[in-house]
């Protein structure tokens, strides 16, 4: 038995032309098991950071807790919102403290970083359980069902969508591989952040 | 039923062995035997082994080199083994792993050349099919859980046609322009694709023999069960041909200045 | 135990990577594989193939244990001759299905680590695909991916060829079978994403198509290095698409 598949769920992230978004299934299961329709696994961490804690739900509790805790913590003694390459190397030094007995989460970060001229610029990261960092440009995937989002990201996405684009791509590449997985599905949400606003919406899929 | 009456034992005779006591011999047992009583016995180790082989494609053939020891363990038992046999007028095969099962294999494949010769049909087995045929003992050797423990090249050169394929223990087959068996699929095979990949018809025979020389000499640096006696083959059109055993030049002169390397002296 | 000598058991598998594909269309079918071969890390050869024409309607891809696929193509090979003997015809591809189902399943306890795709045209000139698992378990399906990539490559074919999770456009429906030449186009993007995301697919891409009798060439003149393996005038054609694909 892998802790890692104990409870299953599946987390990707993708970037689009000024957009970022990051989606999950909502299932929370013993094993084989089905528990839970409806187990959050993207938490907001400000206002235009998002993250995604796939992996050995305790974990997700206990991490979601530990960096609110760590987040708020910046911002009080910085006096100002943390950045997503920051928080990406908060979250990387936090699992990797825990290296010799770590928790079992594979972090996914969706954000959008500010420019100097004003602008914003999309950020997604990925991390393993021991923080090992994962800047990809495309796209990054973690959670049981990672090799399956893989093989269809890899086909559906392309470069510069605009957000209402990036939603249906991403949207359709987690459906697709959660339906091949056993230990993720039973439906799915989806954060899509621009500059300006978050579009969440919560996806109908295969209830078995 | 027992047919042989000594085997009956003597009667017994209450006037001296009221109690039975009197030690009857032991029976021998004349019923049928089963051979198999105690398991068939495999090959589950090679014993004596003989390590890489590396073979190319070149302009006029293919070139084939392997060296001459043959290890028991980690002991330099036998240094002057040949581990290329001609097969035919067409073939050559080059062998790594058990060298008793390899001599075998010659055996067999002597054989095989013996018949087909005898059959005087015009017709002589090329290299495609002394590697099909290596392929089927292989495997059916491999689906008796008795596999021959070789990993074996198989070059040759007839009707204008190259070829050089691969056979394993496994019954696995595969052909390339440069193939190496193994510690030189791990040390000799990258040195070798770059050398040869997309010059197989225009690399000529000696530059194929230095790019080998030199993958023999990497490997004798770096294979522990490797020795600096090696033979070539090359099959062209011309037929078959394995050299006299040769000597790889080798320098030492960069160890004398690191620790570890050479004779310390302090 | 005392006595008894130590055995370290020979292992008589391997698995030799790569991944295979078939799509069938209604009057046409798609199978297809990528040509490296391997054993681990290493890259043994970065042309074996693993997808074999059986006649002129069938096509057999083979992905698993490379001896045993070798070995079994062979004697499916064989089988077909003997049939072609005894009845002076091909087998129909549905009786080719069950044949490799009898030949895994005779197997049943020292297997052929093999996934077998059959894909070909039925007698009723229908494209079809069937997939076995290797002691011989099998069915028709329309689609099938198979082999050390499979789960990258089914979930996007259930997506791209089954239209699955996307509806149909007020008043439309989905088709249910689609042109040959979108699926070469989903073909090649699926080996070139196993490509990209799996070590252990590259170097070439295979692809047969077998066209039903008397279909045109419509969509495919234009296809290039095509190459035609028919043997037969009047029957069903079978042709080769080749590829590169990354070798790293």
């Amino acid at each position: 038995m892998s802790i890692m598949e104990y409870n299953g769920g599946s987390v990707i992230a993708m970037v689009g032309k000024d957009c970022v978004a990051i989606a999950s299934d909502l299932r929370l299961g013993n094993q084989a098991l089905g528990i839970s329709s409806n187990f959050q696994k993207i938490f907001p961490v400000t206002d235009r950071i998002y993250l995604g804690l796939p992996g050995l739900a305790t974990d997700v509790t206990t991490l979601r807790e530990r960096f609110r805790f760590r987040v708020n913590m910046y911002t009080i003694k910085e006096e100002r919102e943390i950045e997503p390459e920051t928080f990406a190397h908060l979250v990387s030094s936090t699992l990797y403290q825990h290296r010799f007995g770590p928790y079992f989460i594979e972090p996914v970060m969706a954000g959008l970083s500010k420019t100097p001229s004003g602008g914003v610029k999309p950020f997604i990261a990925a991390t393993d359980l021991i923080g090992c960092l994962n800047f990809a440009k495309d796209f990054v995937v973690a959670g049981t069902a990672s090799s399956k989002l893989f093989g269809v990201a890899e086909g559906l996405w392309e470069p510069d969508l605009e957000p209402e684009d990036l939603f249906e791509t991403i949207s359709q590449t987690l459906l697709n591989a959660v339906d091949r997985d056993a230990y993720s599905g039973w439906g799915a949400i989806v954060h899509v952040i621009t500059k300006d606003k978050v579009i969440t919406r919560t996806l109908k899929g295969r209830m078995d | 039923m027992d047919h042989f009456p000594t085997n009956w034992g003597r009667p017994r005779n209450d006037a001296h062995d009221a109690y039975g006591t009197y030690p009857i011999a032991e029976r021998p047992y004349n019923g049928p035997k089963d051979s198999f009583s105690e398991g068939v016995q495999h090959t589950q180790q090679p014993i004596v082994t003989g390590t890489s082989v590396l073979a190319i494609k070149y302009k006029d053939g293919i070139m084939m080199a392997a060296d001459n020891l043959a290890s028991y363990g980690s002991l330099a038992r036998f240094k002057d083994v040949q581990r290329l046999h001609t097969v035919g007028n067409h073939t050559v095969i080059g062998a790594g792993g058990d060298m008793s099962d390899f001599q075998y294999i010659q055996n067999i494949l002597d054989e095989l050349i013996i018949d087909e010769f005898t059959a005087q049909d015009g017709h002589s087995l090329g290299p495609a099919e002394i590697h099909e045929y290596l392929a089927q003992v292989l495997y059916a050797r491999r689906s008796k859980m008795d596999p021959l423990w070789n990993s074996l090249l198989v070059g040759g050169f007839k009707d204008g046609k190259k070829f050089l394929a691969y056979v394993d223990l496994l019954g696995t087959t595969y052909s390339a322009s440069t193939l190496a068996t193994g510690y030189g699929a791990y040390i000799a095979q990258p040195l070798l694709r770059s050398a040869v990949e997309n010059n197989e018809d225009t690399l000529t025979e000696e530059a194929a023999r230095k790019i080998i020389e030199d993958s023999m000499r990497v490997l004798f640096y770096r294979d522990a069960r490797s020795i600096n006696k090696y033979q070539i083959a090359t099959i062209t059109a011309a037929g078959t041909s394995i050299s006299e055993s040769n000597h790889l030049e080798t320098s030492w002169d960069f160890a004398e200045g690191i620790r570890g390397y050479g004779a310390q002296t302090q | 135990m005392p006595g008894l000598p130590q055995q370290r058991q020979f292992n008589p598998y391997s698995e030799n990577g790569g991944t295979i594909l078939a799509i069938a269309g209604a009057d046409f079918s798609v199978i297809a594989g990528d040509t490296r071969q391997s054993e681990g890390y290493n890259i043994q050869t970065r042309y074996a193939p693993k997808v074999f024409r059986l006649t002129d309607r069938a096509v057999l891809a083979v992905n698993g244990f490379a001896a045993d696929g070798n070995m079994f193509v062979k004697s499916v090979k064989q089988r077909l001759e003997w049939y072609r003997h005894a009845h002076a015809k091909d087998m129909p591809l549905r009786a080719i299905a069950r044949l490799i189902q009898t030949m895994l399943y005779a197997r049943r306890f020292f297997p052929y680590y093999v996934y077998n795709i059959l894909g070909g045209i039925e007698e009723d000139g229908t494209g079809a695909v069937y997939s076995f698992d290797p002691v011989g378990s099998y069915e028709r399906e329309a689609c099938r991916a198979a082999g050390a990539a499979q789960s990258l490559v089914q979930p996007f074919l259930d997506n791209q060829i089954y239209f699955k999770n996307q509806l149909a456009a007020a008043g439309t429906s989905h088709p249910t079978h689609l042109p040959l030449p979108t699926v070469l186009s989903i073909v090649i993007d699926s080996f070139t994403s196993a490509t990209e995301r799996h070590i252990e697919v590259g170097d070439g891409l295979e692809m047969y198509v077998v066209l039903a009798k008397g279909r045109t060439l419509q969509g495919l003149e234009g296809i290039r290095g095509m190459q035609e393996l028919t043997t037969t005038d009047d029957g069903e054609r079978v042709f080769v698409v080749r590829r590169e694909l990354k070798k790293d």
